[in-house]
């Protein structure tokens, strides 16, 4: 037998190993001998292997933590910073972008986008996706631009209609997900898939032009102290989700679904029911951003929805890298839609076609969710580290 | 056993001074293991006692110390250079306790996973071939069946016995190698297992040699020709199960003579009894009767599959309860949900702690107010600021060490992470406390810490049910302990305690007392 060590938190982790090697098997049973031994194998080194390591180095690794953390935090932002820095200096693009007419086109035209991040990441923080948002908004344009030209009904009413048609797609999802127990991914690219046929079905394909209230209209390219209309909407929309996720025990229900569901239903917490709640919140915030989206573009477009889905699941992961590192947050969902934004205008002003944006939203979508496996990745192995300075 | 007699048949696995040190606790030490050719062998011992860990050396996936030498099918390879293609070689085939075999695909595609596919020009797979091979398998080992059937159409025996053939195919004589079966009835349901082990038996009249661990005594007499016994990672001793009692087997698992087998079980005294339980069905439970009193740690002693787990799962309203009564202060009982039981006053630390208990992403104090975070919005506004300093407390009263409490809890040891759980059940001054093994994964130190924490909740009037594979820690831990079997509590005991009297009450079958 190999000499016993001296060092106490050596000894410390011993019993325990050896009750985790004997549960891997003997009372878990999970899996396999070898499956067990791996798992406990892995927890060996973890707590044996490296031991006796000095304050010192851990007190270090903190401090780099740290810097790390505060670098991860702001990165986006300082990313959004340059971007700006970059198009104002830079010739092609000088001379039109840093005007504040720029700003105020930027702020606007996004107005949609963010609303539909927004209600996105109620679903994602409980550990649903919802694909059919994009779809979403745009049945609920149509549906209210036909409201109006059709149904003649008040400018309110019409958009509280618009947002109860999102709404009810939600409530569709939120059944079909708890209903079915079938993955939120998949049932949500069906429900976009199946509502954009609707449209065209009721549309033809046709845009609905006429009949929209020009109060709509104006209010869609107006602007109150120099600020688009839209830009309180979304200010108000931002503040709205923020209270819920972050000030509202449902939001952190939501949060502790996300985190383990198991786990949340055996501390009382009703699973199902947050899940559904989650769907009817993402979709009536996409039922929000419907109306937006006709009283921007002045026309119920049965194609234009769809093309959001994306940009807002790649904002809400670019999102969930900054501020709050690791979790999807308002702020952080903003200041991505900006960066987004900021740089596609940027290489539009610059001649680059349209495809830019296609093509940056991608691999701005793929870069985050690469971000924020890595740092899953890291926090998997923290504990241990850290299991080893503090037992 | 004579020394004639031992010589008069080869020896087909032997394995001499095997040790092993897992970070200085040594799980086995200069184990010697002799399994004849054509026997069925089987090893047996308690918890932590060496049993899987031999296995696992067995089979190469973990390394002995230097010094041990391991011996099978001509095979002779040093113990800590020994690895799977060398245990695969000498004949070693293994079926773990919940064999790798996939429901979906049909029996002959699960038999060619372990063997490969027999493949034809291009890649093809010639399906003719496999499932003439898998016929002939199918009718070698009796199992009605055709190879096109799904494995999940089986029963479970059938299943591990489709995993048995798996681990055996490749071997036209059965006379070679040893097949190594770890706990291979402990996923059976009751009337399964008599199935596979009549199977186990034909197989070695045959001509198998089969190493069987086990915890279950019964079988192992049942089944095997010799035992071993382990405990603390030695070898007791190997005996013939010829004219062996159970009593005789425990005593060498536990190392003392037995005294006493079933006692008179106690009465409860009627003493303010905070939870009744009668007559409570459903899952493995079959009429359980107990009842808990104010302020007590009652215990539940049961073999894994008891349905101990069910049964505190089923008080906290997460697991159906057939039929049957609970009582909680003499009130009547039926919690729909984990939300009702919480609403009467019950709490619960589920086993896996990891799976069941922890939101890993969240911070030390989100977990600590899980399930709570109602009770700090007040007016429209999260009182954070109250949550803050209920967490600090809550940091300092229950002993856990984190940097913080805004520090993600999958960042603390698993001690800590365990009294982060046990706090935010204790925190709301439950009526009654479940803890379904608290201290699993738990360092010695942390160990003690959630027991002085669990008295000092019983000191406040908490009632707790505590379920623990550990005996000694039961006999410690507890007033009373409940012994759980075959569905119903066959025993209550009272302090003074014993391990060694509660592993008689546990392992042993009625029919042998």
């Amino acid at each position: 037998m190999t000499p016993d060590t001296t060092d106490p938190s050596v000894a410390r982790g011993r019993p325990a190993d050896k009750a985790a090697a004997a549960d891997g098997t003997a009372v878990t049973g999970d899996g396999a001998v070898t499956g067990g031994s791996e798992q406990a194998i892995g927890e060996m080194a973890a707590a044996g292997g490296p031991a006796g390591r000095p304050g010192s180095d851990g007190a270090l690794r903190l401090v780099r933590r740290r810097s790390v953390g505060i670098l991860q935090r702001y990165s986006l932002v300082a990313l959004l910073g340059i971007s700006i820095g970059v198009y104002g200096i830079w010739g092609k693009t000088a001379a039109v972008f840093l005007s504040a007419a720029d700003f105020r086109n930027i702020a606007s035209s996004q107005a949609v986008l963010v609303v539909l991040t927004l209600g996105l990441i109620i679903p994602m923080i409980s550990g649903s996706l919802d694909l059919s948002i994009g779809n979403a908004a745009g049945l609920s344009s149509v549906a209210t631009a036909a409201f109006y030209a059709h149904g003649h009904v008040p400018l309110l009413v019409g958009a509280l209609l618009g947002v109860l048609v999102g709404a009810i797609v939600g409530v569709v999802n939120g059944l079909l997900v708890v209903l079915l127990r079938v993955d939120s991914f998949i049932i949500t690219l069906g429900t976009a898939s199946a509502i954009f046929g609707i449209v065209i079905w009721y549309t033809g394909g046709q845009s609905i032009v006429l009949g929209i209230p020009q109060s709509l209209l104006s209010f869609g390219g107006g602007n109150l102290g120099g600020i688009p209309d839209s830009v309180y909407v979304v200010a108000v929309v931002g503040l709205i989700v923020w209270y819920l996720l972050e000030q509202t025990p449902f939001g952190r229900s939501l949060h502790a679904v996300g985190s383990n569901k198991a786990a949340a239903r055996l501390v009382g917490i009703r699973v199902e029911r947050m899940t559904f709640a989650a769907f009817v919140l993402s979709g009536a915030f996409a039922g929000l951003a419907g109306v937006l989206l006709l009283a921007s573009s002045g026309a119920g477009n049965p194609e234009i929805g769809q093309s959001f889905t994306l940009t807002a699941v790649a904002a809400a992961f670019l999102g969930a890298a900054s501020f709050k590192v690791g979790r999807l947050n308002v702020l952080g969902s903003i200041v991505a839609i900006l960066f987004l934004a900021v740089n596609i205008t940027g290489l539009t002003f610059a001649g680059v076609a349209d495809w830019i944006n296609q093509l940056f939203t991608g691999v701005a979508l793929i870069v985050a969710i690469a971000f924020a496996t890595a740092l899953h990745r890291e926090r998997r192995h923290r504990p241990r580290s850290t299991a080893q300075d503090s037992p | 056993m004579t020394a004639a007699a031992a010589e008069d048949r080869a020896t087909a696995l032997s394995v001499r001074s095997l040790g092993k040190v897992y970070a200085g606790t040594v799980a086995l030490d200069g184990f010697d293991l002799d399994v004849r050719v054509g026997e069925v062998h089987a090893l047996l011992g308690g918890n932590g006692s060496g049993k899987s860990t031999a296995i696992k050396i067995l089979a190469g996936v973990v390394t002995a110390e230097p010094g041990g030498r391991i011996e099978a099918g001509g095979h002779v390879g040093r113990a800590d250079q020994w690895s799977p293609a060398l245990a695969h070689a000498a004949g070693l085939r293994f079926v773990h306790q919940q064999p790798a075999v996939f429901p979906e695909l049909t029996i002959a595609e699960n038999l060619a996973l372990g063997e490969g596919f027999p493949t034809g020009p291009g890649g093809r797979i010639r399906w003719g071939v496999l499932h003439r091979r898998t016929a002939e398998l199918l009718k070698r080992y009796h199992i009605a069946a055709a190879p096109t059937t799904p494995l999940g159409a089986l029963a479970a025996v059938d299943r591990s016995r489709v995993a048995i053939i798996r681990a055996l195919q490749d071997r036209d004589e059965a006379d070679s190698g040893v097949l190594v079966l770890d706990e291979p009835t402990a996923a059976l349901p009751g009337p399964e297992v008599e199935q596979l082990l009549t199977a186990l038996r034909g197989y070695a009249a045959a001509g198998q040699t089969i190493l069987y661990v086990s915890h279950r005594l019964d079988e192992a007499l049942s089944v095997a020709d010799r035992v071993t016994v382990l405990r603390d990672g030695r070898k007791v001793a190997t005996v013939d199960t010829a004219g062996l009692s159970e009593g005789q087997l425990i005593e060498l698992i536990v190392g003392r003579p037995i005294e006493r087998l079933f006692p008179a079980v106690t009465q409860d005294v009627h003493d303010e009894a905070v939870l009744t339980v009668r007559g409570a069905v459903g899952g493995p439970l079959r009429g359980v009767d107990l009842s808990a009193r104010k302020g007590e740690v009652l215990g539940i002693a049961g073999l894994l599959g008891s349905g101990r787990s069910e049964l505190l799962r089923m008080i906290f309203g997460a697991y159906p309860m057939m039929a049957g009564q609970l009582t909680l202060d003499g009130k009547s009982y039926r919690p729909a949900s984990p939300s009702a039981a919480m609403a009467a006053g019950v709490a619960y630390v589920p086993e896996e702690r990891q799976a069941d208990a922890l939101f890993h992403t969240e911070s030390v104090r989100h977990n600590l107010s899980a399930g709570q975070a109602g009770d700090y919005f007040r007016r429209l506004l999260f009182r954070h600021g109250q949550e803050r300093r209920d967490a600090s407390r809550s940091i300092g009263e229950f002993l856990v060490r984190t940097a913080s409490d805004r520090h993600p809890v999958q960042t603390l040891s698993g001690g800590n992470q365990q009294k982060v759980v046990l706090a935010r059940w204790l925190r709301q001054r439950p009526r009654l406390l479940l803890l379904d093994e608290p201290t699993q994964g738990v360092d010695v130190g942390a160990r003690s810490e959630i027991y002085q924490l669990v008295r000092r909740a019983t000191t406040a009037g908490t009632s707790v049910i505590l379920v623990a594979s550990d005996l000694e820690e039961l006999a410690h831990a507890c007033d009373r302990v409940a012994v759980l079997k075959g569905g119903r509590i066959t025993a209550v005991v009272e302090q003074p305690l014993d391990a060694h009297h509660l592993t008689e009450l546990v392992n042993i079958s009625e029919a042998a007392a």
